[in-house]
């Protein structure tokens, strides 16, 4: 277990030190995503200013709660960027080179790639959760731990769609697309959701997972909320590694003849 | 000494057009992918169909029902999903190196793409086009208070798509520069949004920020079609079929420098 971590914390230093080697581009991206979604959260600081709330959702919940997804996508963007094309590198064979190899192939992958965009989102999420948490640094711990979880959860939801490949073969845009409906639901106040649409941003589109849970406990914190988002968490991952590993065993070489420098 | 003699370059019209099958055929074939951003649309409607009616419900948008602002979404929407993005597989070949096995073909590169991106966007915005209606349809219980201005809107709505995919294809040869154009096509779509109004309607923004945005190219590619959902304003429709066209030229001209040092640039530093 010792030598798997310091494996897998060599190569995201390598990842990390290979980002940062394009000095220039590294923090070109970084600022714009930073700007990308600072003009996003203009348009609900425009829609607050002519409406209170929401359902009891005001500007300081949607600080929370963009905060935490932002973080999320960050730390998916930084850790776990080698999951995003995750059905596409099956269908093209490309697990042949990683399957013989002594190491898990999920953090392989996931780690096999980072974007240097991502750390311009853990700045605004860091910046948000601050302004959501009304600068209180005694949740702050809590709250780390909490945008740590969400990250986990969006990451294994990226792994989740990509999976499908190993069931219903070539995929298209599809893997990406339920990405995306989890990044669009989470950024929404939980409020709207209600009967089986809300069912379904638990389960299948794990928006609720991502984004409300952490925004709920900072609303109201108790030590039931940070339980469940903790326990929901570590579920919901447990099962995306189970169904991975069941695909895993379905898959069959793409008989390409390439090098893995 | 023999000289060999190069082929003739085909007529661009014909395969511009013969590319522009290409593309509809290819995104025609990728069901799950239309059938997808089709979804993706519907759930969209149903996220702010909800937003609104809770507004609504705490008193509202001084002039804005629910009901137009549904129709409002669902038109703005359409445009922003439907339009596809070109930059995506520019940005791939050019990072693979495949550009160079490509660029010795006789139609320029830049014209495949865009022919491509416009046959996807064809079929595209069709496929959304249905779905948008019947969603907002129910979703807002019935047509616009002005319904005409939705056959305004439709053909408003591809021109604008046209003009965004030629912005995302400028946003792609920014891949010769930076080596990722992903993150410039995020501010361009965020600028999209807000600048656009994708969610409100100019109307409902500051003062200062509402003028500047129409200053810009996102105004018509949005907002423009979108207000028609909120009155059929003939003189409003001609003014964003203007805009629109205005916006195309310049976005045309950009994208031939731009290629045209893109090509230096890849000399320069190898394919």
């Amino acid at each position: 277990m010792r030598t798997t971590l310091a494996y897998l914390g060599a190569l995201l230093g390598t990842n990390v030190k290979s980002s940062l080697a394009l000095r220039g581009a590294f923090w070109l991206q970084a600022v714009l995503m930073l700007l990308n979604d600072l003009l996003f959260f203009c348009v609900w600081w425009i829609f607050f200013e002519r409406v209170s709330s929401v359902r009891g959702w005001t500007l300081v919940d949607m600080y929370a709660l963009y905060g935490f997804v932002a973080f999320a996508f960050g730390f998916y963007a930084i850790l776990a960027t080698g999951t995003r094309d995750l059905a596409q590198r099956v269908i093209d064979g490309e697990l042949d080179a990683l399957l013989p190899q002594p190491r898990a192939v999920l953090p392989r992958l996931a780690l096999s790639r980072s974007s240097a965009a991502g750390w311009g989102d853990i700045v605004f999420g860091l910046v948000l959760l601050g302004l959501g948490s009304q600068l209180d640094p005694l949740r702050w711990p809590v709250l780390l731990l909490l945008a740590l979880c969400s990250g986990l959860v969006l990451a294994m939801s990226c792994v989740l769609a990509n999976s499908l490949v190993f069931w219903l073969g070539e995929l298209d845009g599809l893997p990406r697309q339920l990405f995306e409906f989890t990044i669009v639901f989470s950024t929404y106040p939980s409020a709207l959701f209600t009967g089986g649409l809300r069912v379904v941003l638990f389960t299948l589109i794990p928006a609720g997972l991502v984004g409300y849970l952490p925004a709920e406990y900072l609303r109201r914190p108790s030590l039931a909320g940070l339980g469940l988002a903790l326990g929901a968490t570590l579920a919901y991952s447990l099962f995306v590694v189970w169904i991975f590993g069941r695909g895993l065993k379905r898959y069959e070489s793409g008989n390409r003849m390439s090098l893995n420098a | 000494m023999s000289s060999t003699r190069l082929p003739p370059a085909p007529p661009l019209l014909p395969a511009f057009v013969q590319l522009v099958r290409v593309g509809m055929r290819q995104t025609f074939a990728q069901r799950a992918s239309w059938l997808g951003r089709s979804v993706f649309l519907v759930l969209i409607l149903v996220i702010f169909e909800r937003l609104w009616r809770a507004v609504d419900a705490e008193g509202g948008l001084p002039g804005f029902a629910a009901r137009d602002l549904v129709w409002y979404l669902a038109i703005t929407e359409w445009i922003a999903i439907g339009m596809p993005q070109p930059h995506l597989s520019m940005e791939a070949e050019v990072r693979s190196g495949e550009i160079a096995a490509v660029l010795a073909r006789p139609v320029p590169w830049l014209t495949v793409k865009l022919a491509e991106a416009l046959g996807a966007l064809l079929v595209r915005m069709s496929a959304l086009a249905v779905a948008g209606f019947v969603a907002a349809w129910l979703l807002a219980g019935g047509l616009p208070r002005e319904p005409w201005g939705l056959a305004l809107a439709l053909p408003l709505g591809f021109a604008a798509a046209a003009l965004g995919t030629l912005c995302y294809a400028l946003v792609g040869l920014g891949t010769f520069w930076l080596g990722d154009a992903t993150p410039l096509a995020w501010v361009f779509q965020k600028l999209c949004f807000l600048l656009g109004g994708l969610i409100l309607p100019l109307a409902l923004y500051p003062d200062w920020l509402r003028a500047f945005a129409e200053w810009t190219p996102f105004a018509a590619l949005l907002s423009g079609p979108g207000c028609l959902a909120l009155g059929a304003d003939p003189a409003s429709a001609a003014k964003t079929a203007a805009l629109l066209l205005g916006w195309l030229v310049v976005v045309l001209g950009l994208l031939r420098w731009g290629w045209s040092r893109a090509l230096v640039r890849l000399d320069g530093a190898g394919g």
